[in-house]
Parts: structure tokens; C-alpha cells; sequence
């Protein structure tokens, strides 16, 4: 060890990064190995939905999907038209929805994922 | 009824071909009457570093296709009693290996031998999955390093979903980790995956730790299976791990940076 390291605070060393890296990305992959991974599927429903009612622009949709450790984040910002009557200078609107689901524990044999445990939160908000 | 075992990893270049080469001359130096497959069809390595590259005339796909009788492709090794290859073909793909094909050669072999080990391809296609798909056994070999450690995780889902013992809701294919080119001080730095941490991550139980070792290479360059040089640690671990397989009881080395003498140590202490 060299004098100079001894004032550096020692950052992680590369195979504790490894580990970590691995036991995340691996949890994600046994859940879609055991059962169908519903995220994309729920995405997909989720638009056709929204199209429904809203004539959405597909280019103004914006899906973002984060594996974390605990659990995964499913985002889905849409961008709403500006009503024809409204005012020129009113502001598109965003709907927001977001889905996460719990991550399994990095163990073999997870539990399937339940598409019931998942947690829904939906919202209109105003682009600031 | 001989024991089917496939040496598999799901990534290229761990030690799988290594692996069975040395397994297959383990088992047989102890009495048991072994043969080892080359699944890898179109790329053929396993005479190679069995060392028997020269005296191919039959392989498996011929076998298969009913152009060569088993005996006929069958090469009895000449260092080690009961040990013989069955190598592959260079020219052909891995559509060649039927299920019904596949199905035929192992069981005509089963009748003759105790142990028949299956040398994988790399990858999750046909090749692996007809290697795997007759195993009783599975010995998944193993890299200390991220993309080896998922390959192996994925090949265990499969294992587990689409070997036959899976799809007639058998008794399942039993998984042990064989980790291959571990380098203790590399470890010991912190720059590489620990045993421990490869095990906690895939959850199968240990049957050996390779060390990182020169012999492999000095060994392949001569077409000699490593657990023949016994002087080096890399063919002793195989040889433990031989044992382990086997049902004894045998401590794990060459896991740890071994003890220098004091000099040596505190040499590397101001290095
Ligand atoms: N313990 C070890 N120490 C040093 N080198 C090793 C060790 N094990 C394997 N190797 C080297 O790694 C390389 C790949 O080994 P091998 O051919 O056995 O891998 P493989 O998994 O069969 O590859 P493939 O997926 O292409 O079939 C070879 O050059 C071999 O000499
Ligand atoms: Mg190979």
C-alpha cells in the first residue's frame, strides 16, 4: 500500500462491483425466465387504452424502463394534444403513469411475478 | 446403465472442452469405463487436446447418419485403460444432431459404458441444448467474471426447462459448478469474483475450483489431458474434483494465494 492511498478513500473494488451488478440484472432475468415479464405486455395495453380515448402521437411518448435492486420502474409520459378551442398559449398536458414491481431477492427458483402486487399510480399533470 | 454428463456454460471459452477432457480421463483412471462426446460439431477440438487428432476417421455425425457403425468411430485412448473419444465432424453444422439421432448413439453407448461426458458447444442453440438434453448430470463450468456468471445462470433456466428429465417432470439434472481460471491473488486485490460470491449468486453447490494455471496450455500444446500432470495444480484440482464427484469427501485448495516463504512475502509487502 503506498502512502497516497492511505488519504484516498477507497472506492468499491471491482468485484464488489461485479457481485452487485450481476445479483440485480440476474433477478430481473430469472422473473422473465419464470414467467411472462408483463412490462412490455402492460406498456402496450396501457397505450392502446389511452389511444382510445386520446388521439396520442406516437412520437410523443416516452417509456422508460429502470431495473433497479429492489424493484423495477416502469414510466410511461405521454404528452396530451393541446385542445382545439383552447387558448394559444396553454401548454401541452403529460400523463404520467408509472408501474413498479418488486425485484426478487437474487435466490434460484423465484416466485413467479404476480401482475397483482404491482402498484399503479396514474396522474394528470401540467408540464411546468 | 452408463451416467450421462454434460459439461456446459453457456459462454464460449471458459474450460468446457478442457473440463471434459480432463473429467472423462479422471473417471476412467479410476476404473470406470468412460467416453467423451464432441458436441461442438463443425468446430472439432476435442481430438485435440485429447490428442488424438491423427487417428480420426468416423465421427459422431457419421454415426448418427448411419454411415459408420459406433465401434467404428469409437478411438480408444492410448495412455489411459477404458477411455475412448468420440470426436466430431468439421464439416457439417449442428442441424446434423437429431433429437432422434442424439437419442440412439447414447443409448447404444449407455449399454457399454459408465460414464459418457458431453462436451457442449458455447450458446444457448441446438448444439448446447442437444449436449444437455439427455444429462443426468450437469457440470457447469464456470469463469469468475460478469458475463460468465449470467451465461451460466441462463444455461441453469434451461437446464431446468428443456432437458428431458425437465420435460417428463423427472427427477431433475443435478448441477454442480466447476470454476475454472480462479486467481487467488487477483482475488485476494479485490479484482476478481470470489468462489463464495459465484455460489451465493447461482445457488448450485460446488464441485471444484480450477486455478488460473500455465499447465492448461503447456498441456493442450501436446494433446494431453491436464489431470495427467499431476505435479501441476491444475490437474490435481481436477482430480479433487474427480473424487468430489464421485461422492468423497476432498477440501477445497488452490483457492487461497499460497504462503510464501518470509522473504518472498516481504518482497511483495514493499512491492
Ligand atoms: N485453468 C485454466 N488456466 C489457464 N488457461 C485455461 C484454463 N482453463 C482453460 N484455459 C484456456 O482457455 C481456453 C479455452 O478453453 P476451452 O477450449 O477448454 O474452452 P471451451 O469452453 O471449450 O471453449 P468453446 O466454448 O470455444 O468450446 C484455452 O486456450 C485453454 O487453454
Ligand atoms: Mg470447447
Amino acid at each position: 500500500m503506498s502512502i497516497f492511498s492511505f488519504f484516498r478513500s477507497a472506492p468499491k473494488p471491482s468485484a464488489v462491483q461485479a457481485k452487485e451488478r450481476l445479483q440485480i440484472v440476474m433477478a430481473h432475468e430469472r422473473i422473465g425466465r419464470t414467467g411472462p415479464d408483463y412490462l412490455p405486455v402492460l406498456q402496450q395495453e396501457l397505450l392502446s387504452v389511452i389511444a382510445k380515448y386520446i388521439d396520442i402521437d406516437q412520437n410523443k411518448v416516452e417509456v422508460k424502463l429502470d431495473r433497479g435492486g429492489d424493484c423495477s420502474t416502469l414510466e410511461v409520459n405521454i404528452e396530451l394534444p393541446i385542445p382545439e378551442n383552447g387558448s394559444k398559449d396553454a401548454k401541452p398536458s403529460v400523463l404520467k403513469a408509472s408501474v413498479s414491481r418488486p425485484a426478487n431477492s437474487g435466490k434460484k427458483e423465484p416466485e413467479p411475478a404476480k401482475p397483482s402486487s404491482a402498484l399503479v399510480n396514474g396522474g394528470l399533470k401540467k408540464r411546468s | 446403465m452408463g451416467t450421462i454428463i454434460v459439461m456446459t456454460s453457456g459462454k464460449g471459452g471458459v474450460g468446457k472442452t478442457t473440463s471434459s477432457a480432463a473429467f472423462a480421463t479422471g473417471l476412467a483412471s479410476r476404473g470406470f469405463k468412460t467416453v467423451v462426446i464432441d458436441f461442438d460439431v463443425g468446430l472439432r477440438n476435442l481430438d485435440l487436446v485429447m490428442g488424438c487428432e491423427r487417428r480420426v476417421v468416423f465421427d459422431f455425425i457419421n454415426v448418427i447418419n448411419g454411415e459408420a457403425k459406433l465401434h467404428q468411430a469409437l478411438i480408444k485412448d492410448k495412455r489411459v485403460e477404458n477411455l475412448h473419444i468420440l470426436p466430431t465432424s468439421q464439416t457439417r453444422d449442428k442441424d446434423a444432431l437429431t433429437k432422434e439421432g442424439v437419442e440412439r448413439v447414447l443409448d447404444e453407448l449407455k449399454k457399454e459404458f459408465d460414464y459418457i461426458v458431453c462436451d457442449s458447444p458455447a450458446g444457448i442453440e441446438r448444439g448446447a441444448l442437444m449436449a444437455l438434453y439427455f444429462a443426468d448430470h450437469a457440470i457447469i463450468v464456470t469463469n469468475p467474471e460478469v458475463s460468465s456468471v449470467r451465461d451460466s445462470d441462463r444455461i441453469l433456466g434451461v437446464l431446468n426447462s428443456k432437458s428431458r428429465r425437465a420435460e417428463r417432470g423427472e427427477e431433475p439434472v443435478t448441477q454442480q459448478l466447476l470454476l475454472t481460471r480462479y486467481d487467488p491473488e487477483r482475488v485476494e486485490k479485490g479484482e476478481m469474483l470470489k468462489v463464495d460470491d459465484v455460489l451465493e449468486i447461482l445457488a448450485i453447490d460446488l464441485l471444484g475450483v480450477i486455478p488460473e494455471s500455465q499447465a492448461v496450455l503447456r498441456a493442450s500444446n501436446i494433446g494431453m489431458p491436464v489431470i495427467l500432470d499431476i505435479q501441476s495444480n491444475a490437474g490435481q484440482a481436477y482430480g479433487d474434483a474427480v473424487g468430489r464427484f464421485l461422492g468423497e469427501e476432498i477440501e477445497h485448495r488452490f483457492t487461497k494465494v499460497e504462503k510464501k516463504g518470509l522473504f518472498s512475502r516481504f518482497l511483495r509487502r514493499s512491492a
